[in-house]
């Protein structure tokens, strides 16, 4: 078989895959979960908690996935991190870092 | 008709106050003199590094800090290489109910409750240990640069300001009349801090000094000055 | 007092000049909200959000919102019944959210209009319901509003009954009872009885140390009961009983001595049967408990005007669908928040504004023909055991198999949190009513 037909295969496999997995929420409906801490559009004043409106993608990232396995601290963020897959992170990242 | 009225005249004749367990810490700022500062660290006690790590994961410093001191983001200062005298006096200030400039203040009042001087001298030993690195921040071009560092070294005497590296150092490093080290802090810290003592909201400096230098520096050179300091860092 | 079939009858047949065409000039669409409390505030918002060329109306009775949540606080003096009143001017002039400051007397699905005791007749296109929930009063024999806003207050939906609870209190007795009585489940908040319980007992250490609080229950556990509890054995010196030791971390040993704090569960006899209003008495089934302040949180249902408009099943709770919160009833009305069956998610504030947020998205998609996307939801709610004593719940939610489940894994406070994490949490709670009340109403 050659490479381009093994690749094309191998991308259409992936696709298919991709189309078994459960329906995921997009990353703007995910990050209005977090409004209600985070503010509207993860807008806030000088609060208590971390805006999230405008937060680069790797900082948004690695503060979930630091949060969900725990290695960084938090009250409950770790649990809430828990309820959120890699991919969904990054559309809630990619979401924030668009705010302007 | 509203209902409010009602509830106003209920209010009235009943005596509610807001006691000091709410957790807002009402005491008023003490400014101090510059011999206060140094009384107040010379009973700092010895820090032991080891200890201050531990303090920092069980007092859940490192969630808003970092494990090592670097803030995951802007929003609170990275603390990595700080001066260790700097950073006892910031605690205890929080602690004495000086610092009530916005609710993260209030956060840390609540923070270092129960904290013993000894802790904080723990902690302010590990952040000390730590390395500062360059924090992220916008390019500053030829000009802006230079802008920046001729304030930082020279200042401006037609304004009246001392450069800033006659107490914070040549390279950022604090120490002069017991100055924070600013390399390396994040730029939104290093504009916040400004803005905080140039509205009189942060009053707990020495005969809040900073107030003059926050208040004749323009809100540009201030962001400038914090690219220029967030760079200084080492990487 | 209009029936159901009377209430229906008073929205058929309206008037033909319809004071709020569904559809104005420029055929943008009418979405009308009924309630303008956590669940109507914040679905108005965010439809206005969603969509700005919408036309949004809310219809409330009051002019400016009472927020229950953080309602308990008044009773300690640690906040003032001002402090939980929220305006509706940021839905106006930042959204432009109109409103229309009455109550609906009359609902007519088929020609999909609501009218007003004012008598205005209101068209939509899409209409949201978010009427809380009802008290229960007369559940629990002797027991009654009337009763409940002079003698015995619930103060679950704040406001004078809330002043009344805060007057009794400060007046009560050395040595006194507080007497709570906890509703079955389901009820709007579930940790917010026993937080209640925390608070005022945190309160009486300081101004009456010999008085106590009992709480009566029909129920035998509650969301957040093993973190509770050991922050109550922790300030109030709480004897925690034998079935949640096991939960408790290593080193927790009850005192044996009595606390000012104790909760008597069902299996041991805590449930009502009825109470004496004058005597403010409860007759449990182990006897009579007397009280120098009783509070009673009642029996809950949805909203009265859930009932009016048909909107609700035999469980007297209203049954949606589980993607978009469409009513199984009336299509094209949507029900959210306390009043919706929800499966999984807990009657809470937060659950309201998550479920606005969803159905709001999900109009919006439908009036464009489009296919609404994935739904999703969070309830992550602080709770106090005492001011400076903060605990949790965090859930996040998903359709599983056509219901509302939540994602699997921890939920709570760890039980074994260090004094940072607890007071740190209690930080957070109080920053939360401000950044909550924000997201809803601003």
């Amino acid at each position: 078989m050659g490479t381009l037909m093994k690749a094309s295969l191998f991308v259409l496999a992936v696709l298919a895959a991709a189309s078994t997995h459960a329906a995921e929420p997009t990353g703007e409906a995910m990050a209005a979960t977090c409004a209600a801490c985070h503010g509207t559009h993860g807008k806030l004043g000088i609060v208590e908690y971390m805006p999230l409106a405008g937060l680069s993608e790797k900082e948004f990232v690695r503060a979930m996935q630091d949060f969900r396995s725990g290695k960084r601290l938090s009250t409950l963020m770790g649990h809430v991190a828990n309820g959120f897959s890699d991919n969904e992170i990054l559309a809630m990242a990619k979401y924030f870092a668009n705010v302007k | 008709m509203s209902r409010l009225p009602l509830l106003s005249t209920l209010v009235l004749s009943l005596s509610l106050s807001h006691s000091a367990a709410a957790g807002s810490v009402q005491a008023a700022p003490h400014t101090p003199s510059v011999s206060d500062v140094r009384s107040m660290l010379a009973s700092m006690p010895r820090g032991d590094v080891k200890r201050g790590k531990q303090l920092n994961q069980s007092l859940m410093c490192a969630s808003c800090h970092g494990d090592d001191g670097l803030a995951p983001t802007q929003n609170w200062a990275s603390l990595a290489g700080q001066r260790a005298a700097y950073t006892y006096k910031s605690l205890l200030d929080y602690q004495r109910g000086g610092r009530h400039e916005n609710p993260r203040a209030t956060l840390m009042t609540v923070a270092v409750k129960g904290m013993s001087r000894q802790d904080m001298a723990h902690l302010a030993a590990y952040y000390a240990s730590l390395p500062a690195k360059a924090a992220p921040a916008p390019r500053l071009d030829k000009i802006a640069h230079a802008r920046a560092d001729h304030l930082a070294r020279r200042g401006d005497p037609a304004r009246l300001l001392t450069p800033c590296a006659s107490c914070h150092g040549a390279a950022g490093q604090g120490g002069v009349n017991e100055t924070p080290t600013l390399a390396g802090q994040s730029v939104g810290s290093f504009v916040r801090t400004l803005q905080d003592y140039r509205d009189g909201k942060r009053v707990t400096d020495a005969n809040q000094g900073m107030r003059q230098f926050a208040e004749r520096l323009t809100m540009g050179e201030i962001r400038e000055l914090a690219a220029y300091y967030a760079r200084m860092g080492k990487n | 007092m209009l029936n159901r079939r009377d209430f229906l009858k008073a929205g058929a047949g309206l008037a033909l000049a319809a004071a709020l065409p569904a559809r104005a000039a420029n055929k943008s669409a009418h979405v009308v909200v009924i309630g303008g409390g956590v669940g109507g505030a914040t679905a108005a918002k965010y439809l206005k959000l969603y969509d700005p060329e919408l036309r949004v109306t809310v219809i409330e009775v009051n002019r400016s919102y009472i927020r229950p949540y953080g309602s308990s606080e008044v009773l300690t003096g640690h906040a003032s019944i001002d402090e939980l009143v929220v305006s509706y001017d940021a839905l106006k002039s930042k959204y432009g959210v109109e409103f229309v400051f009455d109550t609906v007397v009359g609902f007519d699905p088929a020609k999909k209009q609501v009218r007003t005791a004012g008598r205005q007749s209101i068209a939509y296109d899409k209409l949201v319901v978010s009427p809380g929930i009802s008290l229960q009063y007369q559940a629990i024999p002797g027991y009654s509003a009337a009763v409940a806003e002079v003698r015995v207050p619930s103060g679950w939906i704040p406001g004078t009954q809330t002043a009344l609870l805060t007057k009794q209190l400060r007046a009560m007795r050395p040595g006194g009872s507080f007497v709570i009585v906890a509703p079955p489940n389901p009820y709007r908040c579930p940790p917010g009885p026993y937080e209640r319980a925390a608070l005022v007992t945190e309160w009486m250490r300081r101004h009456n140390p010999t008085g106590k609080v009992l709480i009566l229950d029909p129920k035998d556990s509650f969301v957040t009961d093993a973190t509770m509890q050991l922050g109550w054995h922790r300030l109030y010196g709480y004897n925690i009983p034998d079935s949640y030791l096991s939960d408790m971390p290593a080193g927790v040993k009850n005192s044996g001595k009595p606390s000012p704090i104790e909760w008597v569960r069902a299996m041991d006899g805590g449930a009502t049967e009825k109470i004496d209003a004058r005597t403010l008495t409860v007759m449990t089934k182990q006897g009579a408990v007397k009280a120098d302040v009783l509070n009673i949180i009642p029996p809950m249902k949805a909203g009265k005007l859930a009932f009016d408009m048909g909107l609700t099943d035999a469980s007297g709770w209203c049954p949606v669908d589980h993607r978009s919160f469409e009513s199984s009833v009336h299509p094209e009305v949507f029900v959210i928040g306390d009043a919706s069956i929800a499966d999984a998610m807990p009657k809470s504030g937060f659950s309201a504004n998550n479920q606005a947020k969803v159905t709001a998205r999900a109009i919006v998609d439908q009036l464009a023909g489009r296919v609404p996307g994935e739904p999703v939801w969070s309830n992550t709610c602080y709770a106090l055991a005492g001011s400076d004593y903060g605990l949790f719940v965090a859930d996040v939610f998903r359709l599983k198999d056509g219901k509302i489940a939540r994602v699997p894994g921890e939920r709570y406070l760890p039980i074994d949190a260090a004094p940072a994490k607890i007071r740190l949490a209690a930080a957070y709670q109080q920053a939360w009513l401000k950044t909550f009340t924000e997201d809803c109403f601003a």
